[in-house]
């Protein structure tokens, strides 16, 4: 039996392809975003290991008498953490003599995720292999050697996506200089500090830590380092702060999701 | 075409271009060649205009997939793998240098494309995006006419470099 065949004209088949991708432009990002972590979920693995040769095709030969660099940023941000920490008790002891509170991570608990995929400039965004069914929600924090490198921004089941706090429409309380003020992501693999006076005294190299949000965050957690701090254009009595973040996150093969423990 | 084949080519390219591609990345910039546009090239030379108009769109939508945003690849390649089918018509582009001479180009205006694309999405974009097209266009221009002998091998398109290899 002969098979019927639909005829379409060349031209039309462009109208309509063209069509489909400015549908695709233009539809809500959370809808098509479905397709790419559709993508990312199903080829988890050869992606993992494409990822995988590509890290280890980039690393650099090290020396058997020095640290490598990962692991030379994670101590320096684990020192940056403990010290950031030791600050915030001494003030407290200060100020607070009578109220004692105690720093740790008693109710919370960590999840370890690998990356699948990693896009750091421009738009700055992990996609990761932990999802609903491990307990991850919207809003939870991500460490990354040691530093916070952005908050759970979508899950669903076996996967969810990392908003890093370098990208552009990304916020993020934050503390520097005893200084309490918000991050704004600026894509590229930086954000910037655009309230603080200048009258503050803010160094290249400076610590900037997350500030504590109840339920998500409850220690002083470094994010980046000052990189470059200017007059602003726009209004000169405010710091243009640059922060970089504490840690190659295009070398992440993994990260950490803090997650509040359940109340027994 | 052997649409199945097409559909496992453009998957294998579009897992290898999210990952183990970075292995051969070169600068400090992390240029790699693209696969996805080295096939857009390849199919809208070896294939007829009506089937390079559907390859072009489905590999601009494989490049979406492993992009942060859907829309301006798919758009951008379908765009320029017609404009080549309709030029391939009129010019047939069969040595090597033409061939890396149509990836590179191609590459550049696809990737302007997508970038102007983008911004009229309001997304943010990369640092630098004409200068990644470019050495991108270029390395993708160098090593994509090699590729195509294995690509139309995997087609079974028999092409005046391959001819043994008949559909």
């Amino acid at each position: 039996m002969a098979r019927k065949r639909i005829r379409v004209s060349r031209g039309w088949l462009f109208t309509w392809l063209t069509l489909a991708g400015f549908i695709f432009l233009f539809a809500p990002q959370g809808l098509t975003g479905k397709f790419q972590t559709s993508f990312a979920r199903i080829f988890r693995w050869p992606l993992s290991i494409g990822r995988s040769i590509s890290l280890s095709a980039s690393a650099p030969q090290s020396l058997t008498d020095v640290v490598s660099r990962r692991e030379y940023n994670q101590l320096q941000n684990y020192l940056a953490n403990v010290t950031e920490e030791l600050n915030q008790e001494r003030r407290k002891r200060e100020k607070l003599a009578d109220l004692r509170d105690r720093f740790g991570w008693d109710g919370f608990d960590f999840r370890l995720a690998d990356v699948i995929t990693a896009t750091v400039d421009g738009r700055g965004e992990l996609i990761i292999d932990r999802g609903k069914d491990d307990a991850l929600a919207v809003g939870q924090f991500v460490l990354g050697d040691n530093s916070v490198i952005g908050t759970v921004w979508s899950v669903d089941g076996k996967t969810a996506r990392v908003k890093l706090f370098t990208d552009p429409k990304s916020q993020l309380a934050v503390n520097i200089a005893g200084l309490k003020t918000v991050m704004q992501g600026f894509g590229g693999n930086k954000a910037k500090l655009k309230m603080i006076s200048v009258k503050h005294k803010i160094k290249i190299g400076e610590v900037v830590c997350a500030a504590k949000k109840p339920d998500f965050l409850d220690a002083p957690i470094i994010v980046g380092k000052v990189t470059a701090c200017k007059r602003g254009d726009e209004n000169p009595l405010l710091w243009d702060i640059t922060v970089e973040p504490a840690c190659n996150v295009e070398e992440l093969s993994s990260v950490a999701v803090i997650i509040l423990k359940p109340q027994k | 075409m052997r649409w199945l084949r097409f559909a496992v080519l453009i998957l294998l390219a579009a897992v290898l271009q999210a990952g183990a591609v970075k292995a051969v990345a070169v600068t400090r910039f992390n240029i790699c060649p693209d696969l996805l546009l080295i096939l857009l090239a390849f199919f809208a030379v070896y294939g007829n205009t009506f089937d390079a108009i559907i390859t072009s769109f489905a590999i601009g939508f494989a490049a979406d997939l492993i992009s942060p945003v859907m829309g301006p690849q798919t758009i951008s390649f379908g765009l320029l793998g017609t404009l080549l089918a309709y030029l391939n018509r009129l010019i047939a582009i069969k040595k090597m240098p033409h061939q890396a001479a149509v990836i590179f180009t191609a590459g550049i205006l696809a990737g302007a494309l997508a970038y102007w694309l983008s911004v009229l999405r309001g997304q943010p974009h990369t640092s630098n995006p004409y200068t990644a097209a470019l050495w991108t266009s270029a390395y993708s221009g160098l090593v994509g006419p090699f590729l195509f002998l294995p690509s139309a091998w995997w087609m079974g398109i028999k092409t005046h470099h391959f001819g043994k290899y008949g559909s």
